[in-house]
């Protein structure tokens, strides 16, 4: 076990911080499937418009790894798969029956799951749809079934804004994320690193077996997994990681002992456009509609699928992301101050002490989508540094990036590198550049090298 | 300021693209943009921002100078006076000083602002706020006599050749305002050479600090400053600022103030500031120690005199802390912070012909600074590798 202090970081004080009531959403009317999100995958359908699946039914595959499907997310009628240009799959939409059906598999009481071997885990996740809830680093793609990882890792503290608090998700949640632990220590030859909070008192990951358990503590981005590797197992260009969100460990539980895709999931909403930011009960897969309605200021704002970092922009007629488990609102906001680079700014929210800051301690901060500047030439004095707790050069490392120097980019470790890790980069930046986007254009650069 | 607003936003489509001012955009952005807070949304990424942005950070190097325009303009009004023999208050002195630093911040600023815009339009990119402080650090390394034709030349020195044909804020290897003084220093030195101080009285010189022990063989540096009677040469006043100098470089105190706040903000990096301090005291308690071997004077010079003399407390705050030109690495850092500081001693002592030091010290490790990161990066690297090895 490992005690692992983050000091570098910054938690944002944005307001809208989802409140730890519990309510059932929405009766979601349709769920789907965005195959785009998924990368490096080339996805081919299984399934027409018209038919009908029930959940778990499998509803398109990758070419490249065949055995890897996506179960449906809910059952009943498929009513339309979105093309795009080149007849790239959009969106794979389904309106969800009254009744409910699901594709039944295989199940096992607590000590079966124990006995089970390496492919009889991998059998059921593959022929369940399940698989693409596995990660690997690096790049941060869908493992690969036949890797053998080093390792794996469970974050179990989001210290993203606005994410979903896991003691309010995984209460009375601990048999089935328990058994999923268990499954998945089937499939790597090393550890399952849980890794928790520190000031977490959920009694879910507490005496956890099969799993080495590690406390973490200090601000965003202590709880990425990237960054939790990063000072545990560190990634080398030999080395596969794989890594599932600690919900989606209590999913896969949920398959062993139940033999069912259970697509159920709490879903947080927050941000300064809603108007009671609150844990909602859920599912993968749910449309944005469903969650939001009558939640929300009627300003004019922008949806947020995932974390105000990392998430993607969707609209109300969208869905939530496969691996996403929050959505928030940030407003628009037009409002330009005059003289505002004098302006003392006490009501602006800083990473930086260039703005007075009179409010200390739990104030909030309405955030909106400005920018707050322009883009201008890196200006590098450490504010990178200074919020990334990593062994990485990242001045070096965006320079080797846009200069399209591969080799440089391997040395300076690119390949230990997520874009959610350098999200708060990007977001203290006062040149305002996109950091993390650029890492991803390094990684795709690599991952087409590899 | 709605009405201000009103007529920018009317302006606005002459500008844009089709528009019969269109090449001028640059113009329109900046005069936008510094007058009020731009409206530019986050497209994807992280969906909010931090408050700070360049300008925000400029600004406040400017504030952080603002103390030395008011202490340099009430000394070079006390100097007057010291010359006439007169005796003033504070505010008259201010009044007069203010006389001589704003027809030389106006110039470097019209001059500083055509070459900025020129480029900008020429070349298509945003006019950068980085001039901003380039324009305000200028006439503070100035001499209060400089010509004004003089302050126009240096100005576009700088800013031409230290950053705009490099591309630009954030692509120059020199710091532009140092490079303005460098090119004064050697182009006029009959007006701005280092045995010759400058007086807002006409035909007044006399000898600075630091070209006192300069000029003399086998003598003790702190006693040839104290026999000197035409300014008081101690170090409380050297330290106080009420001796001659370039306009903003000598009340040592407001300086530091400056670099405090610099350093509390996150703009300026201690690490540099510790290393020169480091580098120039140890630098110059080693020439002490080496001093009886040499019948050169400035190696007599005691380490907290070389601290308060010159330009070097001014040089290290607001010129070796300049974020772009500098190391880019925490440990380059502290190599390039501790080599200014020693340099600036080695230069004084050892090449008494230019006294200044630090203005060299730091455009030499400008120089220098890719050099050191390369070191420092390749180190990480090497590490690196053989953890990759390893495992």
């Amino acid at each position: 076990m490992a005690r692992i202090i983050i000091k570098k970081g910054h938690n944002i004080q944005i307001s809208g911080v989802p409140s730890l009531d519990l309510v059932n959403a929405g009766q979601t009317v349709s769920v789907a499937y965005l195959p785009e999100e998924f990368r490096y995958i080339k996805p081919k359908l299984l399934v027409n418009e018209g038919d009908t699946v029930k959940i778990g039914t499998p509803l398109f595959f990758d070419k490249k790894i065949p055995d890897v499907k996506w179960a449906a997310l809910g059952s009943g009628k498929i009513s339309a798969i979105h093309y795009g240009q080149r007849r790239v799959i959009e969106k794979i939409i389904i309106v969800v029956d009254k009744n409910e059906e699901a594709l039944e598999h295989a199940y096992y009481d607590h000590q079966e799951i124990t006995n089970l071997t390496n492919d009889q885990v991998k059998d059921q996740l593959l022929n369940a749809g399940m698989w693409p809830l596995i990660r690997q680093r690096p790049f941060n793609k869908i493992a690969n079934p036949r890797d053998l990882p080093d390792s794996i890792f469970i974050s179990c503290y989001n210290s993203a804004p606005l994410s979903v608090d896991l003691d309010v998700a995984l209460r009375n949640r601990r048999s089935s994320f328990q058994a999923g632990i268990t499954a998945l220590s089937k499939l790597t030859e090393g550890k399952v690193n849980v890794v928790v909070d520190e000031n977490c008192t959920s009694d879910t990951f507490k005496d956890l077996q099969h799993a080495e358990t590690h406390l973490i503590s200090g601000p965003h981005p202590a709880g990425n997994v990237g960054i939790q590797i990063h000072n545990i197992n560190p990634l080398t260009p030999r080395k596969v990681i794989w890594t599932v969100n600690v919900q989606h460990v209590v999913t896969i539980g949920r398959l062993f002992l139940k033999g069912i895709f259970d697509p159920s999931l709490i879903i947080a909403i927050g941000g300064p456009g809603v108007k009671n930011p609150i844990h909602l009960k859920s599912r993968m897969g749910a449309s944005i509609q469903s969650l939001v309605t009558d939640r929300l200021h009627d300003v004019s704002h922008r949806m947020v699928s995932g974390d105000v970092l990392t998430g993607s922009t969707v609209d109300k007629d969208d869905f939530i992301h496969y691996y996403n488990s929050a959505v928030a609102s940030i407003p628009h906001s037009d409002k330009r101050t005059f003289l505002g680079m004098l302006h003392p700014g006490s009501s602006k929210s800083h990473y930086s002490l260039t703005h007075t800051y009179f409010k200390f301690g739990t104030s909030t901060f309405p955030f909106s989508t400005l920018q707050n500047g322009e883009e201008r030439a890196m200006l590098p004095i450490n504010t990178w540094e200074n919020v990334l707790p990593m062994d990485i050069l990242p001045n070096q490392l965006y320079r080797a990036i846009i200069a399209n120097d591969i080799e440089e980019m391997e040395q300076l470790g690119l390949i230990e590198c997520d874009e959610e890790d350098f999200a708060l980069c990007s977001f203290s930046c006062p040149s305002k550049i996109d950091v993390g986007n650029v890492i991803r254009q390094g990684l795709d650069m690599l991952e087409a090298e590899v | 300021m709605k009405f201000l607003r009103k007529i920018l936003d009317n302006l606005e489509p002459k500008f844009l693209k089709d528009g019969p001012l269109e090449k001028l955009f640059p113009i329109y952005e900046a005069t936008d943009t510094i007058l009020f807070s731009t409206s530019e949304k986050t497209e994807s990424g992280p969906h909010i921002r931090d408050s700070v942005d360049n300008k925000r950070i400029m600004i406040l190097v400017v504030v952080a100078l603002l103390p030395c325009y008011i202490f340099g303009a009430i000394n070079i009004g006390f100097q007057t006076a010291q010359i006439s023999g007169t005796v003033q208050s504070a505010w008259e002195n201010f009044i007069i000083g203010m006389g001589v630093i704003l027809p030389v911040l106006a110039m470097t600023f019209a001059v500083g602002g055509f070459w900025e815009i020129l480029f900008a339009v020429v070349r298509k990119h945003p006019i950068s706020e980085g001039f901003l402080v380039t324009c305000a650090l200028i006439p503070l390394v100035m001499p209060p006599t400089i010509p004004l034709w003089q302050v126009a030349i240096a100005t576009t020195f700088g800013i031409v050749i230290g950053k705009e044909i490099f591309g630009g804020v954030g692509m120059n290897i020199f710091n532009p305002a140092l490079v303005a003084r460098a090119f004064i220093f050697f182009a006029y030195p009959s007006q701005i050479s280092g045995d010759k101080v400058w007086l807002h009285a006409d035909g007044v010189s006399g000898a600075t600090a630091l070209a006192v022990p300069a000029a003399v063989e086998n003598g003790n540096a702190v006693d040839l400053l104290m026999n000197i009677t035409q300014f008081n040469y101690s170090w409380s006043n050297m330290f106080w600022g009420y001796i001659p100098g370039s306009i903003g470089e000598t009340n040592k105190l407001l300086i530091i103030l400056g670099v405090l706040f610099l350093v509390f903000t996150k703009i300026a990096n201690w690490r540099i500031i510790a290393g020169a301090l480091i580098g120039l005291l140890s630098t110059a308690t080693l020439t002490n120690i080496m001093a009886p071997l040499s019948s050169n004077t400035m190696l007599t010079l005691p380490p907290h005199y070389h601290l308060v003399m010159g330009g070097f407390l001014f040089g290290m705050a607001f010129m070796a802390t300049e974020p772009v030109t500098g190391a880019h690495t925490d440990k380059g850092r502290w190599i390039y912070g501790i080599l200014i500081g020693a340099l600036t001693v080695i230069i004084r002592s050892i090449n008494p012909a230019y006294p200044e030091g630090t203005m060299l010290a730091i455009l030499l490790m400008n120089a220098f600074a890719p050099l050191i990161d390369y070191y420092v990066v390749q180190g990480k690297i090497k590490r690196r590798m053989a953890r990759y090895a390893a495992e």
